[in-house]
């Protein structure tokens, strides 16, 4: 079967339908990772203040589990509305990246299934498909590919998050679920600290943050988050002149 | 505002964040094209916004930081770092973190 397919561009199955199974079934190793992730990001929700309707909310519309992960102490507090927005939108913002990333492939498909196709951009989406990227790069049929990829990360997605929310009940305090969240994010932001700037942009932003913890409204974490990009950036255009 | 509201309208306000961020290329195509210093910062905006989120949540306590190897958050987390960029497994770094964490909770109990 797989030989069959290496005939056709890109190593990808010359159907729509079989390129999307294709991205489905590989994106099989994946899921206990995403499955454990989204119930920690369920139990999160439901161990915080907010009632369950109010996280099932938060978990079906937000559908972004850094960004959820980010703005639930904002929430639970009271945050101003725009503090919350524009701390999800920082963690939301690496998005653009994929979606800049996988636009050439859907460039061509009408602007509804364009949009619905970047609905389903993820973290886990996105690595998988980067991985088969560079025989990708010609094969039609790599948006489909794509969307199978990213449906099995949708409903793995909200299907384990329901589960952390609904378990959490009996799930006792001091086994400290909430903390693996903090654990979660950080698992996100090590493979992000592979260059000089983001490393510099990181430090800068965690110990403002750290100090600027006491400010109302808390504004220290919008503060620091910028310090840290144009600290990053600084870095960033530094070894670019030197180069 | 009541708090209610405050929350949906929050809630409401992240899933766009959401929306917009991925389908920003998408919807523009090829029009959109970013200024590259802007495509820089935004390269850099995740692992800042993830450091100022991480940072409170594990060393401080109490609203002073906890630096101290009692504060069972900071081995758990540097473990789990480790074990990250080893294996850049998210299972494997959670698992480290975790047993670290429930380790360090028994020896110190606060």
């Amino acid at each position: 079967m797989t030989q069959a397919y290496a005939k056709h561009v890109g190593g990808l199955p010359p159907t729509a339908r079989a390129a999307f199974a294709l991205g489905m079934r590989e994106m099989l190793p994946g899921v206990p990772a995403m499955a454990a992730w989204s119930l920690v990001t369920g139990v999160a929700m439901a161990k915080s203040a907010l009632s369950l309707g109010e996280a099932m909310g938060l978990s079906l519309i937000a559908y972004a589990g850094a960004a959820q992960l980010a703005a639930l102490p904002l929430l639970v507090v009271g945050a101003p509305v725009a503090v919350t927005i524009m701390s999800a939108l920082m963690v939301n913002l690496r998005f653009v990246i994929y979606s800049a990333a996988v636009a050439p492939s859907l460039r061509t498909l009408p602007m509804r299934q364009r949009l619905l196709l970047g609905y389903l951009i993820s973290d886990m989406g996105f690595v998988f498909y980067m991985r088969r990227e560079p025989q990708l790069r010609d094969s039609p049929m790599r948006a489909w590919y794509f969307a199978g990829l990213g449906v099995i990360v949708f409903f793995v997605w909200h299907a384990a998050s329901l589960v952390g929310l609904f378990a959490s009940a009996v799930i006792p305090e001091r086994w400290g679920l909430d903390f693996v969240g903090t654990l979660v994010l950080l698992a996100l932001l090590v493979p992000m600290l592979a260059t000089r700037p983001s490393q510099v942009g990181a430090v800068v932003a965690a110990l403002l943050s750290l100090s600027l913890a006491g400010l109302p409204f808390k504004l220290g974490l919008v503060v620091s988050i910028v310090a840290g990009i144009s600290a990053a950036v600084l870095v960033d255009r530094r070894a670019r002149r030197i180069a | 505002m009541t708090p209610t509201m405050k929350f949906w309208v929050a809630v409401v306000g992240i899933g766009l964040t959401g929306i917009v961020t991925r389908c920003s290329f998408l919807l523009f195509g090829e029009r959109l094209v970013l200024p590259r210093g802007v495509e820089r910062a935004l390269r850099h905006a995740p692992a800042a916004a993830l450091a100022a989120i991480i940072a409170p949540s594990v060393l401080l306590a109490d609203g002073h930081t906890d630096f101290s190897p009692g504060n069972p958050r900071l081995g758990a987390v540097i473990v789990a770092a480790l074990v990250m960029w080893r294996t850049r497994e998210m299972l494997w770094s959670m698992a480290a973190g975790v047993a670290v964490y429930t380790a360090l909770r028994l020896l110190w109990p606060a």
